[in-house]
């Protein structure tokens, strides 16, 4: 049988991102992500190892911690992504398997999602373009998360800062088409002016 | 049109799916009238005006399924409540007059 050798390559094909002070896109590709359920009845055990082995509470809602580099994020109710930078081989799933044996499912989603991050000043402008969740201030700060779309593409959509920086997770197959919306949505901050 | 999903806050309508009337209770497949039943659960439907309960899907947000009282002449939304709060209650409800 013939040896089948899988490279690693972008999710991308066109990428060419903006990339001025006002706004920026970048394409987060070296993440290890890891989904986890709760298992029935295990809710207040799992917050429990979470919170023994990382320090970290779970968001009861749409919300987002960082504990020991890794992000916590809602997900759905009683579910949660783990992401964290893919450093040394780490493997999120294997780790929080070992840790959540008998009180939570634990699904590798390293490879099934992509993540954008977007920043600048005009970062709110280019995303109220194409996700219909009001994303001022007062109602979407750091730490906050929605699960919803961005011009028809299923995204868990969460601020990291007040730059604004946000960050974008969607379906790996899907990346292509966000990112074709988000240059076009882009065009008019980033093409030359006074 | 609005719902408010009990997860994810006020939400516009093209997130989520219409998924029928939630006061009709699948019937016995197995029972002896079963034929009847499915006709009856399947085609007769009354369609008032005023309020209805109806089972709506957060498709393109949290994947809950929602029970939500609206009433289709005004669109306005009475309640939303999470459909698994219902059908655990429902059960209960069963339970508590069964023993
Ligand atoms: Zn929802």
């Amino acid at each position: 049988m013939a040896d089948h050798i899988l490279t690693p390559s972008s999710a991308f094909m066109d990428w060419h991102p903006p990339a001025t002070p006002k706004l920026a896109a970048s394409a987060r590709e070296t993440l290890t992500m890891a989904s986890f359920a709760a298992a029935r009845g295990k809710e207040q055990a799992l917050r429990e190892a979470i919170s023994a082995a990382y320090g970290a509470v779970l968001p009861k809602s749409a919300g987002r911690v960082e504990a020991g580099g890794i992000a916590f994020v809602w997900a759905g109710p009683d579910q949660w992504l783990a992401i964290t930078e893919h450093e040394g081989a780490r493997d999120l799933e294997a780790e929080l398997k070992e840790k959540l044996t008998g009180i939570a499912s634990v699904v590798d989603q390293s490879d099934s999602r992509v993540v954008v991050r977007i920043s600048g000043s005009r970062a709110r402008s280019v995303l109220a373009k194409g996700v219909p969740i009001d994303l001022h201030p007062r109602a979407f700060a750091p730490g906050s998360v929605a699960i919803t779309h961005a011009s028809h593409v299923g995204i868990i959509l969460w601020q990291v800062d007040d730059a604004p920086t946000y960050e974008a997770a969607m379906f790996r197959s899907y990346a292509d088409s966000f990112a074709h919306w988000l240059f076009e949505a882009a065009a008019e901050y980033v093409s030359a002016q006074p | 049109m609005r719902i408010a999903c009990p997860h994810c806050g006020e939400r516009s309508l093209d997130e989520f799916l219409y998924s029928g009337d939630a006061t009709v209770k699948r019937p016995d497949f197995a029972g002896t009238t079963a034929m009847d039943d499915f006709v009856t659960y399947t085609f007769e439907r009354t369609n008032p005006p005023g309020p209805h309960r109806e089972l709506w899907y957060h498709a393109a947000g949290c994947h809950a399924w929602l029970v939500v009282t609206r009433n289709v002449s005004t669109h306005a939304v009475a309640s939303v409540e999470l459909a698994r709060d219902v059908a655990l209650a429902a059960k209960s409800a069963t339970k508590d007059s069964a023993s």
